[in-house]
This record gives C-alpha cells, structure tokens and sequence, in this order.
C-alpha cells in the first residue's frame, strides 16, 4: 500500500504515496500491550517475594533507562551522571519526609523540577563538548557532587546515610508485600513509556534525533541546538529524579556512594538502553528484562561465592551485545521486521 | 544603500591562511548568484560566513537591511536563509522523509503537517518514490537531492546551494536547473556554487570568481568566463602569481 517499492507504477502526474508517519496515538494500542505483559508478569509470580522484588528493580531500572533514553538515546547525549539526578529526587523526598513529615508523593513535582532545573543548569557549558567528552565531563560531575554530598551531611546522612522508618501505607509509600512495590515501579515505567512515547513522536523528538545525527545539519535545518538538548535534558533529569523518590521508598536505607554509584546506577541506566536499543522506546525496557533478572539471580546464587560475578555477566552480555546486536534487541529487532515487510 | 544580502569587507583566518580575504559584495532579492572559484578558493568558506557556521575574523554580513552578524544559524534560517552541504550531510538514523521533515519543522509544530510539506519537497527533487527508505541507503546523487529537498523544507527566502550537481547525471542535472529556475520565478534567490560552467551559464546573469579567498572577478557569465584573470586562475592554476 504505502511501499514505495511499487510507486513507479503510478503516472509521473499522480501524487506518489507517502509512508505514514507514525502519530503519538498511533503508539497507544502496543504501548498498553506491552504494559499489560508486564502486568501480567507481576500476577504470574504472585505470592513469590523473590521475583516481585525482582520485577521491582527491573522495572525501576527499565523505567530510569527509559528516562536516560530521551537525552541518551534520541538526543544523542551520552550522560553517565544520571546518578546525580536520581540522588537529588531521593534526598528531596528524604528530607520533605523526615523533616516535615511529608508524604513522599509530595515530593515527586519538587523532586522533578528540582532537578531539572539543576541538569539545566549543569548542562549549559557541558553541552558545547562533544561525544565522549561530554560523557567524561557528566562522570566528573558525579564524583564532585558525590563528595559534596559526603560533605553536607545535614541533609545526606554523610557516610552513614539516612533512613526512612517503616510506616506501611499507601500514604506513606510504603508496603508490606513486594507485590505492591512491583505495580508501583510499573506505574513509574508506564509514566516514562507515555513522556518518551509522546517525545518521540513530536517536533521535539525529531529535532533531538537531528542533534544527535548531525548537529551542523539541524543547526542549518533552524534548531536551536543547546536549547533542544537542554529541553531534552530537563525532561530525563525530571523523570530520573521521580525514579529516585520512588527508590528511597522502596530501599528505605540510602547513602551518598549507593546513590551516586557510577556502576550501579550512572552507567547500568546507560547499558541498559545500549544492550536494549538506544533510542527506541521499548529499548530500555528489553534491556532492563534481560540484564536485570540475570544479575539479581547471579547475585543470590554466587554472590557469597565470587562477589562481583554480576559485573562480568553484564559485561558478557555488553559484549555480545555489541557483536551481534549493533542497535541492541530493539533496533535490530525493527530492522528485520522491515526487511521482510521490504521483501529486501 | 541596503542590498537584500550584503557582505562587506569580509575576512576569515585560519591560523595564517587568509580563507577569505576582503570580500564585499551584494545580492539583490530574486537574482540567481553563481559562485565559482578553483578548488580551495574559499568559495564555501564564504557560504558559512553567510549563512553563520563561521563568524568573520573581520567584516559585516547584513540581511534586509538588517545587520545578522551575531545571529548564529539557526537563527538566520529562522530568518530564510536555506542552504546545502558540499559534504552531503545527511541525517543517516533517518528515513528519506524523515530528513525532509526535519526542514519542514521550522514552520510547522504538528507532525503531519510537516509530512505534507516534506513529500511536497521530495516531490519536487524527484524523490518521492524513495520516501520509505532509509537515507543512509541513498546513492550520492540522491543524497545531494535531499539536501536540497530539506532546504526546499523550509520554505527559504534565500537558498545557497554548494554544489549539488557533483556526482549526477545529465538528466538529474537538467532537472535541477529546471527546478533552480521555478524556485526562482517563486521568489527565491539563489547564490549556487557550481563547477559545471555550463551550468553556470545556464544560472546566471552574474557571476562570482573567487580565488585564493579574494573576489577575482564579476560580471555576466560570459564576460567572466572570458577574462583572461580567470582563465589564468582555473588554468594556469599556482604557476602564477
């Protein structure tokens, strides 16, 4: 129908038909598909507290990898200071809690407009670096806002950390069951599917993939590039920050070099989406299924064993990932469903 | 007097090369500008000097009137400044279409709205039937036409064109001057790199030597084509002085 492949048949005079362009709405059938297999996940292991706790993780990690894509993956800025967001969301939500006794709820719009406005902030001259550079430049932020946070101990906890005592409630985000933790990181990675699902599919999201591909181009094409990727920035930061909230909730016990860990948070999120599919949409959620579980399973079976044996699977998967995946399971996988519909 | 795109006194250096050196010249709304020059004759300096890739090192550039120098270039295409790249540079993550639109997106916020004038654009470079396809798969030829094609996007005032025929064939040429020539009579102007001086013939009532970054030359395209100073440049290459 749409295939270009047969337009020569058609009269030079006659309009040629276009491929559709896909619309935010025309995303909304596979997007609720995909939300209700995870669902689904969520009741098959009902009563299992191993694998809700499981599933929780991966859908926070799939969710805070969805986030990093927007930036990462469609704009094409590859931060490994994601951590640094996430922490400000947390220690937001820490305090509001602790010292005035807020429900942490609460804290999901300050914790988002916080660190927005300060990725915003942090961005504008990293920004004008490029490619790996501006990779080295967001890891070298971590580290200094990780000794900050160490410093200022009034509001981390320093070295010792804080915690959230236990008051079970909805009100207070906090659950006996895992299962609850399970649908609450679901609806989190629900909340990021829908922001990358409506980006992707705006001005906003074609002008982000036009930075990432050829920044003279869009530049010429009339974008503003520091500003694309300064918009783009703010709405990873905020979600990322929402992550971190959520987070603090669910591990109760926090401190500076868990949150600001650079492998377990600042470049696991980033992993996550390149083992998935940079850019794609449900390209961090594949990746977040398939590296999550894995490692949480390695690390109750051998983590007593061989402490760090998490580390080398991951860095296992990265490398066949990158072998044999070049655009991870997501791109590849759009790729060959094109080609066949191509019959090329 | 306020010229529709004037350049004045126009100088840019890379360490001790004079790229562009003292170039002042203007162009009036509606002409068609050829611009020629031997290879690294600064003749795409120049274009990045106007459209904002590059600031001077010294010299104004001014746009209806308006002096645009500190405008980065984004802002100038805001203003309907269109143009092309040498080195096709196309955004390979994307469709044929999707390249397109990405000009379209200037004027347009909804997306299928800028699908209407992208297609309207690829239509006019004889790019249609390859919409579906991903740009990266493109040959040569085609990529220059979708340079054009996102330019055309836009819905330029002023289109600069760096030399889009390389690497096509006689039929995809005709076609382009054809096109260059309705864009015109639609209002556009047009300065066109071009090393084709048939072509350039076929353009221009003015033309524009460039050489060694200095304005050797200008004039119709047959007095030009004509002047010993440039036959001596194009031909006697560096032997002379």
């Amino acid at each position: 129908m749409s295939n270009p492949d047969t337009s020569f048949r058609a009269p030079p005079d006659t309009p040629v038909a276009m491929p559709r362009v896909r619309s935010f709405v025309g995303e909304l059938p596979l997007l609720a598909f995909v939300l209700a297999a995870c669902a689904g996940l969520i009741v098959f292991f009902t009563g299992n507290s191993f694998a809700q706790n499981l599933l929780a993780t991966t859908f926070l990690f799939a969710a805070l990898s969805t986030s990093w894509n927007i930036i990462g993956g469609l704009g094409g800025q590859f931060s490994l200071g994601h951590s640094v967001f996430f922490a400000f969301g947390a220690y937001i939500a820490a305090r509001m809690h602790l010292d005035l006794g807020l429900s942490p709820w609460l804290a999901l719009l300050p914790a988002a407009l916080v660190a927005a406005a300060f990725a915003m902030l942090v961005s504008w001259p990293v920004f004008r670096l490029r490619g790996p550079f501006f990779a080295i430049a967001t890891m070298a932020m971590t580290e200094v806002v990780l000794a900050l946070a160490m410093y200022f101990s009034s509001i981390t906890g320093g070295a010792q950390g804080l915690s959230i005592p236990f008051k079970a409630g909805l009100h207070n985000m906090i659950f006996r069951d895992r299962m609850s933790y399970a649908i609450l990181m679901l609806c989190f990675l629900a909340v990021t599917l829908i922001v990358m699902a409506a980006v992707t599919r705006s001005r906003l999201g074609y002008q982000l993939r036009a930075v990432h591909d050829n920044e003279d181009t869009a530049e010429a094409a009339g974008i503003d590039v520091l500003r694309t990727k300064l918009v783009g920035m703010g709405i990873s930061a905020a979600l990322t920050a929402m992550g971190g909230v959520f987070f603090l909730m669910y591990v109760r016990v926090v401190d500076p070099p868990s949150l600001f860990s650079l492998f377990d948070i600042g470049v696991k999120i980033a992993l996550i989406a390149l083992i998935g599919g940079i850019g794609t949409i449900y390209g961090p959620l594949l990746g977040a299924l398939l590296v999550v579980p894995l490692e949480g399973m390695l690390r109750a079976e051998l983590g007593g064993m061989m402490p760090g044996s998490n580390l080398i699977v991951l860095g296992f998967i990265l490398v066949l990932t990158a072998m044999y995946l070049r655009k991870g399971i997501a791109g590849t996988g759009t790729d060959l469903f094109a080609r066949i519909r191509g019959g090329r | 007097m306020t010229g529709f795109l004037e350049i004045r006194n126009a100088s840019r250096h890379f360490g001790g090369l004079k790229a562009v050196d003292n170039v002042s010249f203007a162009v009036e709304k509606g002409e068609i500008v050829s611009l020629i020059g031997p290879n690294g004759a600064g003749k795409t300096t120049l274009f990045n000097l106007l459209t904002g890739q590059l600031a001077p090192t010294h010299g104004s550039v001014s746009f209806m009137g308006r002096d645009i120098g500190p405008l980065r270039p984004h802002q100038r295409a805001r203003l309907g400044f269109g143009r092309t790249f040498q080195i096709s540079k196309t955004l390979v993550s994307m469709s044929v279409l999707e390249n397109a639109m990405i000009g379209a997106f200037l004027n347009d916020r909804a997306l299928p709205d800028a699908a209407r004038h992208a297609a309207a654009a690829l239509e006019r470079v004889g790019l249609a039937g390859v919409a579906g396809k991903r740009s990266g798969d493109l040959t040569l030829g085609e990529r220059r036409r979708l340079e054009v094609a996102r330019a055309l996007a836009m819905q330029p005032h002023l289109l600069l064109l760096d030399e889009v025929m390389a690497g096509l064939n006689q039929t995809e040429v005709q076609e382009i001057i054809a096109l260059v020539h309705q864009l015109n009579t639609e209002g556009v102007t047009l300065i066109v790199i071009e090393h084709n001086l048939k072509v350039v013939r076929a353009f221009s009532r003015r033309v524009l030597v460039l050489n060694r970054g200095q304005l050797l030359a200008e004039g119709t395209a047959d007095a030009v084509l004509t002047d010993p100073a440039v036959v001596e440049a194009y031909i006697g290459g560096g032997a002379s002085s």
